[in-house]
């Protein structure tokens, strides 16, 4: 049997078979990891297996072997180079679009056949390029009047778009594809006609000015401003080539920026595009959304590459045409975008070797224009890709999917190896070779800027951009790699990952808990503990980090996230929850001794297992049911200072003569008692209702500087430290009196949270406990770890707290409690603090309640039941 | 399993891409490099040139690819005439053929008795003439 490229009468055929050769093994070696990479994704064989990129290998061998062998029989003397470079990008770029959208990949399979006809053309009847040349013009005009014809009859082939395409029974036509080969082929003609006789710009330019001033205007007209940009930038350098004018750069350079202000100014189309390129941060969800996602895609596949089918470059809007460089970097890392570029740069060196050996001033100029068509337009998109220069939308050339820009690039390669073949015969006189050495210098520049561009997105920039939430990726992992379970204390499920590696979902198991817990959702982010516990849900923090390199390096996926166990009891956490019902307000519960959080409620919440179906109805609520109000609610205190102010004061004096008049006047408000007082009033009666009057007249001993020392000593001015989101605590404030802060009439706000570890001191010895909600982590390598907590802070003496403690005593249960009522701009709500006595044996608890309502006999009905069924009875 | 055998495959992914590039930058190196050498070794045919008349009677060869023929003291070939200009005429080689070009000489150049207006090739024993002066033309 022999191989595809064997055939090698000469050295020269020789080397482009070995070439070819080396480009099917490079394309077998991408279709095989095409076809493996769902198993690898999956870690397993249970998976269908990717097949249908075959076709394309397949006729990619059979269409360039056959080039192969008509090439040596046609064009002994073509240069070797330039087929397998073509046919190594072309076959990366088909494999790359089946990769991408596998319909696409079979449309394109059929259009790769197509260009290895017209290859095959172009080298059997070498005749073209003189009737090329004779018919310049007819075919110029013909160009134009096809594009022309997109401004009556344009259509868009994907719905709503920009409408360049002339469409018919299925099939679409960019005419601005084959209007850049027609301009290159006419300057090619007209300036060999011209040039040897003198040379003067105005008189000799002005047709070819006119010709071109009006496809850029049409393209303009048709806002397909790259193409335009394109055939401008072509022009001046074929025509400096040809003329060896260094003039010629200078004036289009001016006259480009000239245009390009303008432009700004004029059209809404370059000043989005220009300010996405300028500063893409900015509106990075909105205008520069394919920008930015372009440069993740760059960032993600690093130095080395995901691995043909392990990204996820889909992401990117247009990944199959203007965006293929982001997809392929992606996917084969800064190596393979900097061979790409190298390949670019193979076969524009050798066009511009073939335009200085070319026998005749018609091929030179063609060559040259060639290449420069090739560079220019690889250039111009691949910059647009990394944020180099500004995005114009140009498709890559050879590699893009469409049947016009590869039949073009295909029709315009053909020529150039045509006139690659110059046998033995002299190359035509040269007047001067250095504005060919010039622009190929200035190519390969560029090709070696765009390089180093790409290596700061890839290498320096990769983490910040990876990181950054608008990063898809972050939470496609998910599906693949399963996330950690939540636990609560007796390692009862919360939140489970279910389901099979590539349809892992989440599933919270115990939805009430939805706005603690929250989400990790593709479209709406992350939030409560899923946001704050990410790091060990998904496997980052906890994991030895030889384990995530190699899950990186071999999975492109982080490795299994680690379970996490809660201090919440979800026995405390269903009665709570049943007895908070459908009243809106939150509840804490927690360990006063050492500040674990037993239950944590917030009502109205939301089942994160329908984030999606329920998403519109939850942002517009107004009870925001997304808002744990246990720790992001922030309300006033009124009198649940109360308890505060008698562990401070009874620890040194005793109380004064209870008041007669227990409601107080503050400012043009009258505050009264929360509930009814017995009759004849007592101090006790008096302080669980929070009487305003004998609140005062309590704290008569406290300065306002003093109430500040006190709000700080009890936390008010620091968010807990703790693993959930919390709202940012008040700023230190001195209240403006004494009396005022006495009833709560302050700026202070704070959370359910921060209140009831404030409570907890009476329950605890005075001693405020450090918040606690996450126990511990279940590392792979050393099995559950406890995570510490942090520190105590002591508050009151133990006399303060014991005589408040006794002065606020439930009758019934071993309890001290007090109800509070508090006026915000909404209403007004009620709070409910209560603890277990100093002195009992069992587990100290302590509670903070909120209604947003004005109930405190609903407050206290719910506190005193969650001591009733918490306490074993005595 | 399959990560593995996918990232050995990754890895020979990528070598076969460079191993294309190395493959075609040291061709192309290489062919440089020798028609460098081709070009360095390339012999243009020695070109000599004889008078044969009264006191400017001389022969001279040349292995160089240009020559100058003149009266001034500068030319390669000089001819002590006063019908040869000072830069009466120069021969160069290339495309593989010896030419002959005036150079706006006042009493002009003349091959086989043809005037001379624009390059035109040389063959072996043909007889050129500046002025009056007739030369010799024989190469190989």
């Amino acid at each position: 049997m022999k191989l595809p490229f064997s055939l090698a009468p000469t050295p020269r055929d020789q080397l482009q078979g070995r070439l070819l050769s080396l480009a099917a093994v490079f394309l077998l070696l991408f279709s095989a990891i095409l076809t493996l990479s769902p198993a690898v994704r999956v870690h397993g064989w249970n998976t269908s297996l990717r097949w249908e990129h075959w076709i394309g290998f397949l006729v990619w061998v059979a269409g360039f072997a056959f080039l192969h062998i008509q090439s040596i029989r046609w064009l002994p003397d073509r240069d070797p180079y330039m087929l397998p470079v073509m046919a190594l990008i072309c076959g990366w770029g088909l494999l790359t679009i089946y990769r991408l959208i596998p319909e696409f990949g079979f449309r394109q399979t059929v259009w790769l056949a197509l260009s290895v006809g017209v290859i095959w053309a172009g080298m059997r009847f070498q005749v073209v390029l003189q009737m090329l040349r004779r018919y310049k013009y007819l075919l110029l005009v013909g160009g134009l009047l096809l594009t022309a014809a997109t401004i009556v009859f344009g259509t868009y082939p994907g719905g709503q778009g920009p409408r360049l395409w002339l469409g018919c029974c299925g099939y679409y036509f960019q005419p601005s594809e084959p209007l850049k080969l027609l301009l290159v082929i006419y300057l090619a003609a007209y300036l060999a006609d011209r040039l040897p006789t003198v040379f003067t710009l105005s008189e000799h330019l002005a047709p070819t000015v006119i010709l071109v001033g009006t496809a850029a205007l049409l393209l303009a007209a048709q806002r397909d401003l790259g193409t335009a940009i394109l055939l401008v930038s072509i022009y001046t350098l074929i025509v400096y080539i040809a003329s060896g004018r260094r003039r010629i750069l200078i004036i289009a350079a001016v006259i480009m920026l000239v245009i390009s202000v303008a432009g700004y100014f004029a059209f809404d189309v370059i000043r989005v595009r220009v300010n996405a390129w300028l500063n893409p941060w900015i509106d990075a969800s909105g205008r520069s959304y394919q920008i930015v996602q372009s440069l993740i895609a760059l960032a993600s596949g690093s130095v080395f590459g995901t691995g043909p089918g392990l990204g996820s470059p889909g992401l990117v809007p247009l990944s199959h045409s203007d965006f293929i460089t982001a997809a392929i970097a992606e996917e084969t890392g800064f190596l393979g975008l900097s061979g790409l570029l190298v390949l670019y740069a193979l076969l524009v060196s050798r066009g511009m070797l073939t335009a200085l050996h070319a026998r005749s001033n018609y091929r030179r100029y063609l060559a040259a224009g060639v290449s420069v068509l090739f560079a220019v337009q690889s250039l111009l998109i691949i910059s647009g890709n990394i944020r180099l220069l500004p995005l114009t939308g140009v498709t890559l050339p050879l590699v893009s999917y469409g049947g016009s820009s590869l039949l073009t690039a295909s029709f315009a390669f053909a020529l150039l190896l045509v006139c690659s073949a110059h046998g033995e015969e002299e190359p035509a006189p040269l007047s001067q070779a250095r504005s060919f050495t010039l622009v190929n210098s200035g190519i390969l520049a560029g090709i070696f800027l765009v390089s180093l561009a790409a290596g700061w997105w890839a290498f320096f920039q990769s983490g910040v951009l990876q990181a950054r939430p608008d990063n898809p990726r972050r939470f496609i992992a998910d599906r693949y790699s399963p996330r950690g379970p939540i636990f609560d204390r007796q390692n009862n499920p919360i939140v489970l990952t279910e389901g099979q590696r590539g349809e892992l979902t989440r599933n919270t198991v115990y939805p009430l808990l939805g706005n603690v817990t929250g989400y990790s959702n593709l479209l709406y982010g992350r939030a409560g503990l899923e946001a704050s516990l990410n790091d060990y849900l998904r496997g980052l923090d906890g994991t030895p980090s030889s384990s995530i390199m190699t899950h990186q390096l071999l999975y492109n996926q982080p490795p299994a996230g680690l379970a996490v166990r809660l201090s919440l009891d979800l026995d405390y956490q269903q009665r709570l929850d049943n007895l908070l019902g459908d009243r809106v307000g939150a509840a804490v519960v927690l360990n006063a001794r050492t500040g674990e959080i037993l239950a944590l409620a917030s009502h109205p919440s939301y089942d994160p297992n329908q984030l999606e179906e329920l998403w519109p109805q939850l942002v517009q609520d107004p009870d925001s049911p997304l808002l744990n109000r246990s720790s992001q609610g922030m309300y006033p205190l009124g009198g649940a200072i109360g308890p505060f102010i008698l562990a401070r004061v009874l620890a040194t004096t005793d109380l004064p003569a209870l008041p007669a008049q227990l409601s107080y006047q503050a400012g043009d408000q009258v505050l009264t008692c929360s509930g009814p007082v017995s009759d004849p009033p007592t101090w006790s009666s008096a302080l669980v209702n929070s009487c305003p009057a004998a609140l005062v007249a309590a704290s008569r001993s406290i300065s306002s500087s003093q109430f500040q020392d006190l709000h700080r000593q009890l936390g008010f001015y620091t968010a807990p430290e703790i693993e959930m989101p919390a709202a940012p605590p008040s700023a230190a404030q001195t209240p403006a009196s004494a009396a005022l802060a006495a009833v709560g009439q302050t700026e202070l706000r704070v959370s359910p949270l921060q209140l009831a570890l404030a409570a907890a001191t009476i329950s605890n010895q005075g001693v405020r406990p450090p918040a606690r909600l996450v126990l511990a982590v279940q590392t792979p390598t050393e099995g559950w770890v406890v995570r510490p907590g942090g520190q105590s802070t002591s508050v009151f003496t133990q006399e303060g707290v014991a005589e408040t403690a006794l002065l606020l005593a439930n009758p019934d249960i071993p309890i001290w409690e007090t109800v509070a009522t508090a006026r915000t701009e909404q209403g007004t709500i009620t709070w409910y603090l209560a603890g277990t006595l100093p002195n009992w044996l069992g587990s100290p608890l302590s509670l903070a309640l909120v209604l947003e309502e004005d109930n405190p006999e609903a407050a206290r009905e719910i506190g005193l039941n969650v001591f009733r069924t918490a306490l074993p009875s005595e | 399993m399959s990560a593995t055998i996918v990232l050995i495959l990754r890895l020979l992914l990528v070598i076969s891409l460079y191993a294309f590039i190395a493959w075609a930058l040291i061709t192309i190196w290489r062919d440089q490099r020798q028609q460098a050498l081709l070009l360095a070794s390339r012999r243009v045919p020695t070109l000599r040139l004889r008078v044969e008349e009264g006191e400017t009677e001389k022969a001279q060869s040349f292995d160089k690819a240009e020559v100058l023929v003149g009266r001034d003291a500068t030319c390669d070939f000089v001819l002590e005439n006063e019908t040869v200009s000072l830069h009466h005429a120069r021969l160069v080689y290339h495309h593989n053929q010896w030419w002959v070009e005036d150079l706006q000489s006042t009493n002009g150049t003349f091959l086989n008795d043809e005037r001379v207006y624009m390059q035109t090739v040389l063959i072996s024993n043909d007889e050129l003439r500046c002025g009056k002066v007739y030369i010799n033309v024989t190469f190989g």
